[in-house]
């Protein structure tokens, strides 16, 4: 996963998740803060600054992790610009760009990348297990941290397994047409389906022979300066802020 | 279809998640109780997430001969039922979000109305229905997935239409431009989705009945055969 390597391996790996948290959060809040385009835009390139060139992000993996995302962003501008209006020759109703719709798609467009940079800016950085430790400190639920933690050690085990069945399918010209593909794909479902049982009973037994009978805990990683890495990124948040509203 | 970051506005952003917090609260209160009465759903639950997660990464092949992934609201509503997958579907679309930049943070009470909670009720509805009404397994699913698919996009279609209303029609021509632009791709999807379901579930029900009975998928006769 593009994302995970890029969260582990760069600059800014050992400065505290609430730190890179609240600094994303006032990126986001500087994005929905933002009057104009411009200042939408403005808020996307010192977020993407502080990606690429703070905590060292390269470049090309940022634009890889970003193009899905932006893809998106393009067809829904799309469904912005262009209006439902009166035919003129039959009576009848035809897609048309309006000018309030190429503004509105400026407005959200610039508004969506700041948003986006934000977002990205706190995943490229941060691993997850990081993110779920900060969960932990807010009070998230029990419920949900376990779910979060037994979903994340167990779904690499489960991408390998899908890779390998696929592959063994493949081969099998499992994937030689849309019908062939359709049934190939329900069987390895139902397969991993079965697996979802099969692992579950096998982590409750041996959470059990351990003598778990709560929650499941694990040692939280410790970060050194970590009151003085949130007031730097509290400072930096404000400031974002402050262009998003300075450049309206 | 997942709206992505930072595309609605604040305020709409704001009431999606409000909505969505009593179905997750719910939906966790839930989850609590029965794992306090059987452990071992804990362990369930957090693989069952995984293999969600998994799932929404493979490609369907559609019908028009384009491909997606499936949504697998159909599929988690009918196996554990639909207040499980609100807490569920938060921890994928989180995990979504924050491995794959897929959907977004400020939009994820928008996405979780519409992929796990208003999905999984339609499809635990229509699945209840079909089968009282003396459908097959197969055709109760079909119905159950595909609908539930549909009736995600129709949602985020009202979403998208309410916080951008057309400046000429106002919500129903904007709701009629978002639906009209998914229908090309979802009904074909759903369709494919219904019938990727139905080939899941015969194979569980040939393989694997007792976990389904266990599950109230299956009735005991069925499990027989």
């Amino acid at each position: 996963m593009l994302i995970e390597d890029a969260a582990y391996g760069n600059r800014w790996r050992r400065v505290s998740p609430a730190a890179k948290a609240v600094f994303a959060l006032a990126g986001l809040a500087a994005a929905f803060a933002a009057a104009t385009p411009r200042a939408g835009l403005g808020v996307s390139l010192a977020l993407v600054a502080a990606t690429v060139f703070g905590a060292r992000v390269p470049a090309g993996r940022y634009l890889r992790v970003a193009a899905p995302a932006l893809f998106f962003l393009a067809l829904s501008g799309l469904s912005l610009v262009f209006s439902l209006q009166p035919d003129g020759v039959g009576g009848g109703l035809a897609f048309r760009a309006t000018a309030a719709g190429l503004e509105s798609f400026a407005t959200v467009g610039s508004r969506s990348l700041g948003a986006l940079a934000a977002m990205l800016f706190l995943v490229l950085t941060t691993p997850l297990l990081d993110i779920m430790g900060l969960l932990r400190r807010c009070r998230t639920p029990e419920v949900l941290l376990e779910i979060m933690v037994l979903c994340y050690r167990s779904l690499f085990v489960f991408a390998a397994a899908v890779q390998d069945t696929r592959t063994a399918q493949a081969a099998r010209l499992g994937y030689g047409s849309p019908r062939l593909a359709l049934r190939s794909l329900g069987q390895l479902v139902a397969n991993l389906t079965l697996q979802v049982w099969q692992r579950a009973q096998t982590l409750h037994g041996a959470a059990l022979a351990r003598n778990n009978d709560g929650p499941l805990r694990f040692l939280p990683a410790s970060f050194a300066h970590g009151r003085r890495d949130v007031a730097a990124a509290a400072a930096a948040g404000v400031a974002l802020i402050a262009l998003a509203r300075g450049m309206a | 279809m997942h709206i992505i970051e930072g595309f609605l506005p604040i305020e709409h952003a704001v009431g999606w998640t409000l909505a969505a917090v009593p179905f997750v609260a719910i939906g966790v209160r839930q989850v609590g109780r029965q794992i306090r009465r059987q452990p071992e759903l804990r362990m369930l639950l957090g693989v069952a997430a995984a293999f969600a997660f998994v799932l929404s990464a493979l490609k369907l092949p559609s019908v028009t001969g384009s491909c997606s992934h499936p949504t697998g609201t159909g599929l988690g509503a009918i196996l554990f039922g639909p207040l499980a997958m609100a807490p569920i579907g938060a921890v994928v679309l989180l995990f979504q979000a924050l491995l794959l930049a897929h959907g977004g943070l400020t939009t994820l009470g928008a996405n979780l109305v519409s992929l796990a909670v208003v999905g999984p009720l339609v499809a635990a509805g229509v699945f209840r229905l079909a089968r009282r009404a003396g459908a097959s397994l197969a055709l109760g699913v079909f119905l159950a997935a595909s609908l539930a698919d549909l009736m995600t996009y129709v949602t985020t279609s009202v979403q998208l239409a309410w916080a951008f209303p057309d400046p000429a029609g106002g919500f129903a021509a904007s709701f009629a431009k978002f639906a009209g632009i998914f229908a090309l791709t979802q009904i074909p999807l759903a369709i494919s989705e219904g019938l990727l379901t139905v080939v899941i579930c015969n194979a569980l029900a040939r393989f694997n009945p007792r976990e389904l009975q266990d599950l109230n998928v299956l009735g005991r006769r069925e499990a027989r055969v």
